[in-house]
């Protein structure tokens, strides 16, 4: 839009015939005003910090981290959910980076501009709208319902790459647009086929951005819980509590935390809830430094020097 | 020699490019089959155990040992505390997001941006836990409220969770403005507060429009985080310090004891059904939001 072309609007906060001096207090006010919001985020976010260590510190023992869960009595731990967390999330990290990958460099470096291109990106927006919990029913109805899984980690994991599928799509994408496209032409210049390129020079040069998005969503997937409480059940394995069949269930430390505070029996809720969410804020801290660490390692080691 | 070498390379690209175009088209197949199966699914509550649909959508009789699978609670509780988040949360994240385009010094945004991103990596569960332990008995305390759990406290912790989709595509949208129109409001003789009020704001419109309506998708599908913290009554807020419930709140408390084609289970479906068509619905504002950009 052009400034000329703007119509003076008399409603606004600071009139036109205000004079220099009140016009330039009002500037001030709301440079301040605005300052303090933005610093009142930082603050909200210190004050859940020490809140949450305030509340669940002294609960992180040993006994508790690794220790085996209660179904009645108090002083339960969170071994095995802390196991199915991770558990989940590998397997659902599995099914989604490839098919992600490929899907993103599909729409960046291939697709032609056409009725197929805009049903997968329309698609794409679409399922990454979709709420956790209509994912989750949806989880429930094909993995349990349909394919008779029961509750398991694998059910889980397939829905929540459902879930993820559109985000790191487009943390691919991203990524593959920040390579400067000399590189393709360089690459194409001396004989390399589309493809080639693609994997020996693209890829490589993205790495980096590709591996902090896939590990900030990692945090995510970690902590998630609406979708699997349908789908990955809300007990632990009755085989094995560090069980490595994917068909059996496999209750996260998140559900864990939800199903505690409604609907477990124990006596030690607030022990278990602010143990478990102090474990949870902690996870959040460890997968964003590690995205940014990781990522620009990976970067420099693929990219920084010639092989 | 040359020439197998140069056919096999042929080959291989068919090949590659078959299998990177398949798993783009997985994700049509899988909106395709969300959209199918719950489409089935969410419509047994009309098809199977024939309720109308205006009694669903309107009546607020929520009774179905008495077969009245009645909506209206659940729906009004849903755009309650979604206008609750948008109306605290949305102008706030858009102060914010001039604040990192237009005001903040680099090292600011440095403190800021990371500050937002742990903001986005909290799970929803642990939203609620800190609702449920700090709100709850806040709101217990200084108001009328018996028992603290209320429509405010659900708000309140909505409106934090979308500051950060709020903050990031807002400051985007007014990133993306090009120079020229700050320089010449300024060259005008405007102040910086000016040039915001007047200027950018209404030339990033569309973009901040983006970022509310998906601020709104994130707080209408909100779960656990509401689920702690708003009360779960069957009944309409009496106020807004009063115990509700929304369509997702009763979906995840309800789901896990129903009977597997039971009208209950069918009304869930229901409302996952209703909740699917206004993200939909949603998503195709945004497409229309941007397109009158271009």
């Amino acid at each position: 839009m052009d400034v000329a072309t703007m119509e003076p609007r008399t409603t606004s906060l600071v009139g036109a015939s205000t004079s220099v001096r009140a016009r330039k207090l009002a500037d001030q006010i709301a440079t301040v005003v605005l300052w303090i919001m933005a610093s009142s985020i930082i603050l909200l976010l210190a004050l859940f910090i020490v809140y949450m260590f305030y509340l669940g510190a002294r609960y992180l023992t040993p006994s508790f981290i690794f220790g085996m869960p209660a179904e009645t009595s108090a002083g339960g731990g969170v071994g095995p959910e802390i196991y199915n967390s991770f558990y989940i999330l590998i397997l659902t990290l599995i099914f989604t980076v490839p098919i992600s990958t490929a899907a993103g460099v599909y729409l960046q470096e291939y697709a032609p501009p056409g009725r197929f291109r805009e049903l997968v990106v329309f698609s794409a927006e679409s399922l990454a709208t979709i709420p956790s919990i209509v994912m989750g029913l949806f989880g429930l109805l094909v993995f349990v319902y349909l394919f008779k899984w029961q509750f398991s980690a694998i059910g889980g994991a397939l829905t929540l790459t459902l879930l993820n599928l559109p985000a790191l799509m487009r943390v691919t994408q991203e990524a593959l647009k920040s390579v400067p496209d000399t590189y393709r032409e360089a690459s194409m210049g001396m004989g390399a086929t589309r493809w080639q390129t693609v994997l020996n020079v693209v890829l490589p040069s993205a790495i980096g951005r590709m591996t902090t998005g896939i590990v900030l969503i990692a945090g995510r997937i970690f902590g998630e819980t609406a979708a699997l409480i349908f789908t990955a059940g809300l007990s632990v394995s009755e085989n094995d509590p560090y069980d490595l069949n994917p068909f059996h269930t496999a209750e996260t430390l998140a559900v864990h935390l939800w199903y505690t505070h409604t609907e477990s029996i124990v006596p030690d809720v607030d022990r278990i809830g602010n143990g478990s969410a102090l474990v949870l804020l902690i996870m959040v801290f460890v997968f964003n430094i590690a995205a940014r660490v990781g990522g620009r390692a990976l970067s420099k080691r693929l990219t920084g020097r010639p092989t | 020699m040359i020439s197998s070498i140069a056919r096999r390379s042929h080959r291989t690209e068919r090949i590659a490019l078959t299998v990177i175009r398949m798993c783009a088209g997985f994700v049509i197949l899988a909106m395709a089959a969300i959209l199918l199966y719950l489409s089935v699914e969410g419509t047994k509550t009309f098809f199977v155990d024939h309720f109308s649909l205006l009694q669903f959508l309107f009546s607020p009789d929520y009774d179905l040992d008495d077969n009245h699978p009645g909506a209206a609670i659940f729906i009004v509780g849903t755009l309650l505390v979604t206008v609750f988040a948008i109306v605290v949360g949305g102008p706030f994240g858009i102060a914010v997001g001039v604040f990192l385009s237009e005001i903040a010094p680099k090292r600011m945004a440095q403190l800021l941006k990371p500050a937002i991103e742990l903001l986005v990596g909290i799970p929803s569960v642990v939203y609620g836990w800190l609702g449920l332990t700090l709100l709850v008995p806040l709101i217990r305390d200084h108001t009328s409220s018996p028992s603290g759990f209320s429509l405010a406290g659900a708000g309140i912790v909505l409106a934090i969770m979308i500051l950060p989709t709020v903050i990031s595509l807002s400051e985007d949208s007014f990133n993306s403005l090009p120079p020229s129109l700050r320089e010449g409001s300024l060259a005008l003789g405007a102040t910086r507060f000016q040039t915001i009020v007047r200027v950018l704001l209404p030339s990033a419109s569309s973009g901040l429009a983006v970022a509310l309506i998906l601020g709104i998708a994130r707080a209408v599908g909100e779960t656990l985080a509401i689920q702690l913290v708003i009360g779960n009554a069957t009944a309409f807020p009496k106020g807004i310090f009063g115990p509700t419930a929304t369509l997702t709140t009763v979906i995840v408390g309800e789901m896990p004891s129903a009977t597997q084609g039971s009208l209950q289970e069918h009304a869930l479906f229901s409302m996952a059904f209703l909740l699917l068509i206004i993200a939909m619905v949603l998503i195709l504002l945004v497409r229309f939001a941007l397109r009158k950009r271009t």
